[in-house]
């Protein structure tokens, strides 16, 4: 499994999506590190005291600019993981570049999992590289005016949920990528992603309104495709506020009022492991 | 240790009923080259992908180096080149067959012997280094054989090897199976381009419309059709007239000055004493006779055409 593993890495590295990506979140990450910036030396004029009613307005601003910051950094996340694996099986099929690796003495199992460990483990590096560099920001940058109060072990659950997302992704364009073709996998996976968020904020906004028509569409939409509720989780655990009733109004759009249940969890572990295990069984059937 | 590396039994791999390959029964014996040919289209590829294990066959059973295919076991000394070649254009020669080294389980030192070994081989000495993506079609078919190479198999499957090369290159790859046919190794040879396979296989298996036509050593398959060629006198009479029955069939291929060639196709292989001895008792001047040695192509054309014959008149009888 090794070679396939190690060729997935050689393959990512070589293809300009991935540098063209690096550059771009370099970029992005720059352009949060200014508006962060800025953002400090306009509230320390503005603010300056430290009433009560301000340390709302300060946390109210700080958790929406980093819940931005994660929010834009798990869409780049995604769509890299999206663009770099919905192929990595069919392209290959398509281009009969798979011919010379499966005459070999290698299991089909064996290819599917090593080019999922490839691709899992330098998407889940980048997730976190991204996650690092988005809270890195917000903590020496935002200072004391921006910087979101976080203790060590929050940080590692929320980089946790953060990071596990394009492992779900990867899981299920493992899927895709084993039964049809890179452009269609490619379009279900990207509707799938656009409908598990679009779900994600429609169940927030349905917990702060207490409309139940609203919260059951984005549960449904939770259940077709979980990538949202990793990404819920994981602000969930950084700002650490479910049990807060003001958290909607410190969070904005981007937090987190109707945190995703313990069973969503597991259900979404779940989805990624029989969505890979099903990408084993297709691709020993399929015809190459 | 079985006699042969390839043994199928009504191996058949169809797309929803159509085309691929269909019952096909044929044996390749151990150390042999043999030549797989038919048209485009015919089936070849289709039965080395079900080989392989790259297609599941939907009948029938197949095994490969004693070993039922789509096995891993099956798989492990055996080489592959495939028709429509292509190699990550990203890595460079080298890279490619470092990986392809590493799955077929050889360390770091002995995959830098193997390859050094089977760049030379190829001609792709010095290249190595450069990326695929700057190859002719040439260079890459060469590193693709290098790839097949890289296990020191004991079956090699290369599918149309020479298509891609220039008629140097042709000689080379034709050398190279010469050379790894001597070290023992079997190659199974599929192309339509009889002309070189000719120089090469000592084995053929001649597939038409999905179905094996026939298999077995090519030269006992060349003399299914005897022929000679006959020159005699112009003023020999009509030569037609008194031909016996045993000759199938005669055409005039040349005319010089008083002498005429005749191309004569007999039933049996033994008859050229009984047909000369008529001839000259029916005062025919013989001045030559020539065995036709038949080429491949012959070969081919006889069993296609005779497999065409079948079919046309079970389909009349079908019809009837």
């Amino acid at each position: 499994m090794w070679p396939i593993i190690k060729i997935t890495y050689r393959e990512m590295i070589s293809k300009r999506i991935f540098t063209i990506t690096l550059i771009m979140s370099l970029a992005f990450l720059l352009l949060f590190g200014l508006a962060t910036g800025y953002a400090v030396k306009e509230m320390k004029e503005m603010l300056g005291g430290a009433s009560a009613e301000r340390l709302l307005e300060k946390q109210f601003l700080s958790t929406q600019m980093l819940g931005m910051g994660l929010y834009f950094g798990s869409v780049i996340t995604a769509l890299l993981a999206i663009l770099s694996s919905v192929g990595s099986i069919a392209s290959e099929i398509e281009s009969h570049q798979i011919d010379t690796w499966l005459a070999r003495a290698l299991p089909r199992y064996k290819y599917v999992l090593g080019k999922f460990f490839g691709l899992a483990s330098m998407l889940g590096l980048y997730a976190l590289l991204m996650f690092t560099g988005l809270l890195g920001i917000n903590q020496w940058v935002g200072e004391g005016m921006l910087a979101v109060q976080v203790d060590a072990s929050q940080i590692l659950k929320a980089a946790a949920f953060f990071v596990s997302m394009p492992i779900i992704l990867v899981c299920v364009a493992m899927l895709l990528s084993s039964m049809t073709t890179t452009v269609t996998g490619g379009i279900i996976l990207i509707i799938l992603y656009g409908i598990s968020f679009v779900g994600g904020f429609i169940e927030q906004l349905g917990a702060v309104f207490s409309n139940s028509s609203l919260t059951n569409i984005g549960i449904i939409s939770s259940l077709l495709f979980p990538a949202d509720s990793l990404f819920r989780q994981a602000t969930l655990s950084l700002f650490d506020s479910a049990d807060d009733p003001l958290s909607f109004a410190s969070q904005g759009i981007f937090g987190t009022t109707s945190p995703p249940s313990t069973a969503m969890l597991f259900y979404t572990v779940f989805y990624g492991i029989v969505a890979l295990g099903l990408s084993i069984r297709v691709f020993q059937k399929r015809d190459v | 240790m079985s006699d042969f590396v390839i043994e199928t039994w009504e191996l058949t791999k169809q797309y929803n009923g159509k085309a691929g390959c269909k019952n096909i029964t044929l044996q390749v014996p151990r150390g042999s080259v043999f030549g797989f040919l038919g048209q485009n289209g015919a089936g070849k590829s289709t039965f080395v992908r079900t080989m392989l294990g790259l297609l599941h066959p939907t009948d029938g059973k197949a095994v490969m180096l004693g070993q039922p295919i789509g096995s891993v076991e099956s798989r492990k000394k055996v080489g592959y080149l495939p028709e429509l070649f292509r190699y990550p254009d990203w890595l460079t020669g080298q890279q490619l067959l470092e990986h392809h080294a590493e799955l077929c389980g050889l360390t770091h030192r002995e995959s830098k012997a193997v390859i050094k070994n089977v760049v030379e081989l190829v001609g792709m000495a010095g290249r190595e280094r450069e990326r695929i993506r700057g190859y002719s079609k040439g260079m890459q078919q060469r590193i693709g054989i290098a790839c097949a190479l890289l296990s020191d198999p004991e079956l090699i499957f290369l599918d149309e090897p020479t298509s891609a090369l220039d008629p140097i290159g042709r000689k080379e790859v034709r050398e190279l199976i010469a050379r790894l046919r001597d070290q023992g190794k079997t190659i199974f040879l599929n192309s339509h381009l009889l002309s070189e396979m000719e120089s090469v296989c000592n084995h053929v298996g001649i597939i038409h419309r999905s179905e094996l036509v026939v298999h077995g050593e090519w030269r006992k398959l060349s003399s299914v059709q005897p022929q000679i060629e006959l020159t005699v006198d112009k003023d020999s009479g009509s030569l037609q007239n008194v031909l016996p029955s045993f000759v199938t069939a005669s055409q005039l291929v040349r005319q010089e000055d008083n002498r005429d060639s005749w191309l004569m196709t007999l039933d049996q292989d033994n008859r050229v004493p009984a047909l000369l001895q008529q001839l000259i008792a029916s005062g025919v001047a013989i001045h030559e006779v020539v065995r036709k040695q038949q080429s491949l192509e012959d070969v081919f054309l006889y069993w296609v055409q005779r497999k065409e014959g079948e079919r046309h008149v079970a389909d009349h009888q079908n019809h009837v």
